[in-house]
C-alpha cells in the first residue's frame, strides 16, 4: 500500500437502464458471447425455477453459481410482456459482507441491457448514501442487492408490506457464511416476513459444499416446502502444500515459528503473480504485514492489508488494485475469504493452523482462476504440530470429508429483536407472529411460553410478574395490536439493528484528517499518548481519544504495540481433530507419509521418548511441577468446546472434594488444570473424575458455567439491545448511560435471576461446550480405554503450547478472603525469593 | 471490619465499602449513583429494579456497626438527570426518615452536574466545593488539596491480584495514596476500573465480609 491514503473509489452504484433496446439478444446469445456455454447444473436451477420451486445451489466459487439463481427470474420475465418502466421490486440479493454488494451488483446488470430487460439494479447497504435512501423511500429497483441487517431495517418501516408486495425470489448469496450465526437466524425471520407478504416467494440460496447442505437448504425454505438441491460444476484441482522449516524446533510455541519462515514466505510470493496471504486474526495481518515489508523494502506500494476492521476507502482500493493485478500480495484475514474472484490471484498462503477442512478449500478456491489454473495453498505452520494439522487437511479433504455447520435454534435475543421490528413496522398481533416465526427452522419448536416470555420483554422489559417501572416500549392498542409509537424508540431501535457482529469500537482517524479504520474500545481506552502501534500497516503515534475517535499521526519510531481486536478464537473443527488423530497415530506406528510428518519427526519423537504419543483410545495425562504449581495436562483430543467443558467438569469436581482455586488453559488437543498446590492424583483418582455417572447432575448442578455464559453474554446483550445505547459523536452525558456487558449479566444475576436472557446465555454455553450427549461420549470413550500416566521432567511439545497459553478461566471453592490471603502470602514469598 | 491510623487518626474500614472516622463519629462513602437503573429504563433499556434498596441496607449496616452520627458522600450520589423518578426520590426520603438525628453531608460529582443534588431536605449540607474536616478533605475527585488528605471517590477503584497458578482476582478496593484516597464505589451496578498504585501506597481489597490489606 502506498503511503498516503487512497483517493475515494467512484460510486459504483449502477445507473437506471434505458427502455428496451432493439436488437435484444438471445440468452444462450449472450452466453455464447462471452465463449460460456451454460452448465447442466444451470439449466437444472432454471427449469426448478420455472416450476416454481425453491432450493440450494452448492458448489466452490467461480463457477457460476450467480447466473444460476439469477437467471431463473430472468428468464421467467423475457416470456413476460413488458411495461415501459422498469418494474417494481422483483428479486432481493442477500449478501453477507456489504463489500461484496458492489460487485454483486453488478454481475447482475450485465447481462440485463443487452437481454433487452429494462430493469434497474439498486443497492442498499449500511454505505447508501442519504439521496439514494430517499429515491428507494418512493421506489425500489426491480433488483436490489442488500446485507440481511439491511433487510430487517427495510422490514422495520410500516410500508414494507407494500414494497415487497411484488416479490418473486429471494437469493440468499454465500449462506454458508450466514447458516450457523444470528446473523443466519436474522434471515429465517426476515424471509417468513416476505413469505407472508408474498407467498408464492420462491428462496434460492448459494452456498459452498457443505457436510450438511440438506440440513442449509432446509433452513433457507423453513418449514414451508421441500427444497431443490442442486450440485454445481465440480471444482478444479486444488493443491495442498506447506513451507517447511530448515529445522524443527523442539517447543512448538504458537505463534513464534511463523515469522521465522518469512524468507520462505517470500520466496513463495516471488513464485507467484500476486498471492493473497490469509493470517487467522487481523492483528496478525499487521504483524505479517511489517515482516514482508520488512524483508522486501522494494515492494512498497505493491503490497496492501485488507482486513475487516479497516476503512471501506482503503478495502475498496486494495480491492481494486487486486483485480487489476497491480499488487504482489495482499494480506488479508476472512475478509476476502467471500466474493468475487480476483482473476490476477495466482498463490494462496495460509498462516496458521487451517482450523476446518472447508475453510482451508475456500481460501485456495481463491486462487487459480486463470483458465487451466489450479487452485494452491500454501500454509506456513506458526507451530510445529500445525504441520500435522496441514497433512490432515489434506487427507481429509481428498476424502471429501468436509465439515457441518449447524444453525442456531431458537436464539431469543434474535427473536425479541424481530418483535420490536415487527412493532415499530406499524404493529402485529401477537397469535398471528407466533404463527409466523414458527415457520422458520430456528424457531419451529418455539413454544408459546417462550414466545410470550420474549413478547413480554420487548413491552415491559422483563417477565410479567416483574415488570420494570417506567419502562415502556412497546404499546398495546386496545384491539390488541402491538405496536411502537414512540419516535425515540423507533430511532433506538433501528440503529441497534445492525449490531449483531459488530463490537464497540473506535474510529480511528488522522489529525489532518482522513479516516483508518477501526479499534476496539477497549484497546483504544489503554492507549497513552506517544503509543505507537501499526494499524492499516502504518506505525501510528497515539494523540488523543476524543469524540469515540483515536486521534493518530504517522510515525518513524517502531510500534509498541498491536491493537488486538476480540473474536472468540475459532476451534479446529472436529472433522480436522479427527484428521489430526488419524495422523498420530500413524506417526506413533512409524509411518511418517507426507513430508510434514516427516518434518515434525524429532519432535514427535521427543513426545514419544519424554512421555506418549496418544493413540486412539488412550487419554495420556501428563504432570509436571513449576514454581507456578502442578500441571495436569489431558489430551483427549475433542475439540476446543469440548474441552472447555471437560475442563470445567473436572475443576468442578476436584473443587468438591476440596476447597481450591484452579486455573484453565485450553486448546484444541487438550486442556491443562494448574493448582498452585499439589494434588498427587493417581489414575484411579483420575478415573473416578472422568467418570460418566453424574454427568447430568454435575451439569445441572452447579457447575459452574457462570465464567462461560458472562462471555456467550456479551453477544445476547448488544443483540437484545442492552449495550450500544451510546453512538459515535453522541455527547458525554449518553456516555452515562453505556455500561459492559458484564455489567449487566451481574445485575440481571443479582436481581433477575430468572430472566430469560441470562438463561438464553447459559442455554448457549450449555449446547455448546456442554453438549451433555458429547460429553457423555467423550467420557465413556475414555472409561473404556487406557489412561495413560506420564511424568515428564519438563512439559512436552504437546503440553508446551497449553502451557503458554494466557488467555485463563478460574474455578474456585475458596472464600474470597481465603484467596486473597492465600495470594498476598504467595506475593511476600516470591518478594522474599527475589531478594 | 479493619483500623489503622491515618494522619494520626484511628480510621475503620467497613466491608460494606465505607470508612469511618472513630473521633469525629463521621462515615465517609463515595458513588452511591442511585437510580443508574432507572437511567437505563428511561432509554427503554431493562435493567431490574432493587438496587437502590440493596445499597440503603448496606448503607444502614454500616451505620449501625459504626454508631455514626454523620454522613459524607463523596460525590456521584444521582447517576443521571433520568435517576431522580417520584419513586427513588420516595424510597430516600423514607429511608432518610429512619434516620432523623444524622447529620447528612455531600460534595457533589460530575455526575450530579446535570441531575442537582439530593433530594430537598435529605441532606443538611449540599456543597459544590471540597469539605473540610481538619486533617482531611473530602471531594469527588482524588486530587491532592492543601487544606488537607483528601477523602475522594470518582474512580470505583478495582485492584488486581496475582498469585501462584497463574491466578488474577479483581475486587473492591480503598485506595490510600500519599496526599489522597479513593474508597470504593457505594453504589450497585457500578462497575470497577483498575487501579496501579504507587510503590508505599497502601490498598485495601473487599473480599466478602472482609477488608484485607494487599500492598
Amino acid at each position: 500500500m502506498t503511503r498516503r491514503i487512497p483517493k475515494p473509489a467512484k460510486p459504483r452504484i449502477p445507473k437506471a437502464i434505458k427502455p428496451p433496446m432493439l436488437e435484444a439478444i438471445t440468452p444462450m446469445g449472450w452466453f455464447a458471447e462471452r465463449g460460456w456455454t451454460p452448465f447442466d447444473f444451470q439449466h437444472e436451477a432454471w427449469a426448478a425455477y420455472a416450476e416454481g420451486r425453491s432450493g440450494l445451489i452448492h458448489a466452490s466459487t467461480g463457477t457460476g453459481k450467480t447466473y444460476a439463481a439469477f437467471f431463473g427470474p430472468v428468464l421467467e420475465a423475457l416470456t413476460e410482456t413488458r411495461d415501459e418502466n422498469p418494474p417494481p421490486l422483483r428479486v432481493l440479493w442477500l449478501t453477507p459482507l456489504r463489500a461484496l454488494s458492489a460487485d454483486t451488483a453488478r454481475s447482475l446488470e450485465a447481462p440485463l441491457a443487452a437481454l433487452g430487460l429494462n430493469w434497474d439494479v439498486g443497492l442498499r447497504t449500511g454505505d447508501t448514501t442519504a439521496s439514494v435512501r430517499t429515491k428507494q423511500k418512493l421506489r425500489l429497483p426491480t433488483v436490489l442487492v442488500t446485507t440481511p441487517e439491511s433487510l430487517a431495517l427495510q422490514l422495520s418501516y410500516d410500508d414494507a408490506e407494500a414494497k415487497f408486495a411484488n416479490l418473486r425470489c429471494v437469493v440468499v448469496d454465500e449462506w454458508h457464511e450466514l447458516l450457523s450465526s444470528k446473523r443466519g437466524t436474522l434471515v429465517e425471520l426476515a424471509l417468513a416476513r416476505l413469505r407472508r407478504f408474498q407467498p408464492s416467494l420462491r428462496t434460492w440460496g448459494l452456498s459452498a459444499t457443505l457436510g450438511n447442505t440438506p440440513t442449509a437448504a432446509r433452513t433457507l425454505l423453513g418449514t414451508t416446502g421441500e427444497p431443490v438441491l442442486i450440485r454445481g460444476k465440480a471444482t478444479k484441482q486444488t493443491i495442498i502444500d506447506s513451507v517447511l522449516p530448515p529445522k524443527v524446533e523442539r517447543f512448538p510455541w504458537g505463534g513464534h515459528m511463523g515469522l521465522t519462515l518469512i524468507a520462505q514466505v517470500v520466496a513463495t510470493i516471488e513464485e507467484s503473480r500476486s498471492a493473497l496471504v490469509f493470517t487467522n486474526t487481523r492483528s496478525q495481518t499487521e504483524v505479517w504485514y511489517q515482516a514482508i515489508l520488512a524483508a522486501k523494502p522494494e515492494w512498497a506500494g505493491m503490497m496492501a492489508l485488507h482486513h475487516g476492521s479497516l476503512d471501506r476507502e482503503v478495502r475498496d482500493w486494495v480491492e481494486d488494485q487486486l483485480r487489476a493485478g497491480s499488487l504482489r500480495c495482499v494480506v488479508c484475514t476472512s475478509s476476502l475469504d467471500l466474493g468475487v474472484d480476483f482473476a490476477p490471484v495466482d498463490r494462496v498462503i495460509q498462516v496458521g493452523s487451517p482450523k476446518g477442512v472447508a475453510r482451508l478449500m475456500q481460501r485456495a478456491g481463491r486462487s487459480g482462476h486463470q483458465p487451466g489454473g489450479v487452485s494452491r495453498v500454501t500454509c506456513v505452520p506458526t507451530n510445529a504440530l500445525e504441520l500435522v494439522e496441514v497433512a490432515a487437511a489434506r487427507t481429509a479433504a481428498l476424502a471429501g470429508k468436509i465439515e457441518a455447520r449447524e444453525p442456531y435454534r431458537k436464539p431469543l435475543d434474535v427473536l425479541a429483536q424481530h418483535i420490536v421490528t415487527c412493532a415499530v413496522a406499524g404493529g402485529f398481533f401477537p397469535d398471528e407472529l407466533f404463527d409466523e416465526v414458527r415457520t422458520t427452522v430456528a424457531y419451529a419448536e418455539l413454544t408459546r411460553e417462550e414466545f410470550d416470555w420474549a413478547l413480554d420483554f420487548a413491552v415491559r422489559g422483563g417477565e410479567t410478574l416483574r415488570a420494570y417501572p417506567d419502562f415502556r416500549r412497546v404499546t398495546v392498542n386496545d384491539d390488541g395490536r402491538h405496536i411502537v409509537t414512540d419516535r425515540g424508540v423507533t430511532m433506538r431501535h433501528r440503529m441497534g439493528i445492525g449490531t449483531i457482529t459488530s463490537e464497540a469500537s473506535t474510529a480511528v482517524r488522522f489529525l489532518k484528517g482522513g479516516r483508518l479504520g477501526h479499534v476496539e474500545e477497549l484497546f483504544a481506552a489503554r492507549l497513552k499518548p506517544g503509543d505507537r502501534f501499526t494499524f492499516a500497516g502504518r506505525t501510528l503515534e497515539f494523540i488523543r481519544l476524543k469524540d469515540m475517535t483515536a486521534w493518530v499521526k504517522l510515525t518513524k519510531r517502531a510500534a509498541n504495540t498491536v491493537p488486538r481486536w476480540a473474536g472468540g478464537r475459532m476451534p479446529l473443527s472436529t472433522e480436522l481433530s479427527e484428521a489430526v488423530r488419524e495422523q498420530l497415530d500413524r506417526a506413533a506406528d512409524g509411518f511418517y507419509d507426507s513430508v510434514e510428518l516427516e518434518t515434525v519427526r524429532p519432535i514427535l519423537e521427543l513426545q514419544a521418548a519424554w512421555s506418549r504419543i496418544p493413540r486412539p483410545g488412550e487419554l495420556l495425562i501428563e504432570r509436571v511441577t513449576t514454581r507456578e504449581g502442578e500441571h495436569w495436562f489431558l489430551f483427549p483430543f475433542e475439540g476446543r468446546l469440548a474441552h472447555e467443558g471437560l475442563a470445567a467438569l473436572i475443576a468442578h469436581r476436584i473443587s468438591r472434594l476440596i476447597p481450591i482455586t484452579l486455573t484453565m488453559a485450553i486448546n484444541d488437543y487438550g486442556f491443562e488444570l494448574l493448582s498452585p498446590s499439589p494434588l498427587g492424583f493417581t489414575e484411579r483418582d483420575w478415573r473416578d473424575l472422568l467418570r460418566a455417572a453424574d454427568l447430568a447432575e454435575d451439569i445441572g448442578r452447579g457447575l459452574n458455567t457462570t465464567e462461560l455464559a458472562k462471555r456467550q453474554f456479551r453477544e445476547t446483550a448488544r443483540v437484545a439491545g442492552l449495550v450500544g445505547v451510546g453512538r459515535p459523536g453522541a455527547n458525554k452525558s449518553a456516555k452515562q448511560l453505556q455500561a459492559s456487558s458484564g455489567l449487566f449479566f451481574d445485575v440481571f444475576r443479582e436481581y433477575d435471576p430468572g430472566n430469560l436472557l441470562l438463561r438464553q446465555a447459559e442455554r448457549e454455553v450449555l449446547e455448546r461446550q456442554f453438549d451433555e450427549a458429547r460429553l457423555r461420549a467423550a467420557l465413556e470413550r475414555i472409561a473404556a480405554g487406557v489412561i495413560l500416566m506420564q511424568q515428564p521432567h519438563k512439559p512436552t511439545p504437546l503440553a508446551f503450547p497449553l502451557l503458554v497459553e494466557r488467555l485463563r478461566g478460574t474455578l474456585s471453592s475458596e472464600s474470597l478472603a481465603e484467596r486473597v490471603k492465600r495470594m498476598t502470602a504467595d506475593f511476600e514469598r516470591t518478594a522474599d525469593a527475589k531478594r | 471490619m479493619t483500623t489503622f491510623k491515618l494522619c494520626d487518626e484511628t480510621v475503620h474500614l467497613f466491608a460494606e465499602g465505607a470508612l469511618f472516622w472513630a473521633a469525629a463519629g463521621t462515615l465517609f462513602i463515595a458513588d452511591p449513583h442511585f437510580g443508574k437503573p432507572e437511567a437505563f429504563r428511561a432509554l427503554n433499556v431493562p435493567v431490574p429494579d432493587g438496587t437502590t434498596a440493596v445499597a440503603l441496607g448496606r448503607l444502614t449496616q454500616a451505620l449501625m456497626k459504626s454508631r455514626a452520627e454523620s454522613l459524607v458522600i463523596l460525590g456521584d450520589f444521582w447517576h443521571a438527570r433520568s435517576s431522580r423518578t417520584p419513586e427513588v426520590e420516595a424510597e430516600l426520603m423514607a429511608w432518610r426518615e429512619s434516620f432523623p438525628r444524622l447529620q447528612i453531608e455531600v460534595t457533589l460529582g460530575n455526575h450530579d452536574r446535570a441531575a442537582g443534588g439530593p433530594p430537598a431536605g435529605w441532606a443538611e449540607v449540599v456543597s459544590r466545593e471540597p469539605l473540610i474536616y481538619p486533617p482531611f478533605a473530602a471531594s469527588h475527585y482524588p486530587d491532592a488539596c492543601r487544606f488537607g488528605y483528601t477523602l475522594a471517590g470518582h474512580l470505583h477503584p478495582g485492584f488486581t491480584l496475582c498469585g501462584r497458578g497463574r491466578q488474577r482476582l479483581t475486587l473492591p478496593a480503598f485506595w490510600f495514596a500519599e496526599s489522597f484516597a479513593v474508597l470504593p464505589a457505594f453504589g450497585e451496578f457500578t462497575g470497577l476500573a483498575r487501579i496501579v498504585p504507587n510503590p508505599g501506597d497502601r490498598v485495601y481489597v473487599i473480599a466478602g465480609d472482609e477488608v484485607l490489606l494487599v500492598t
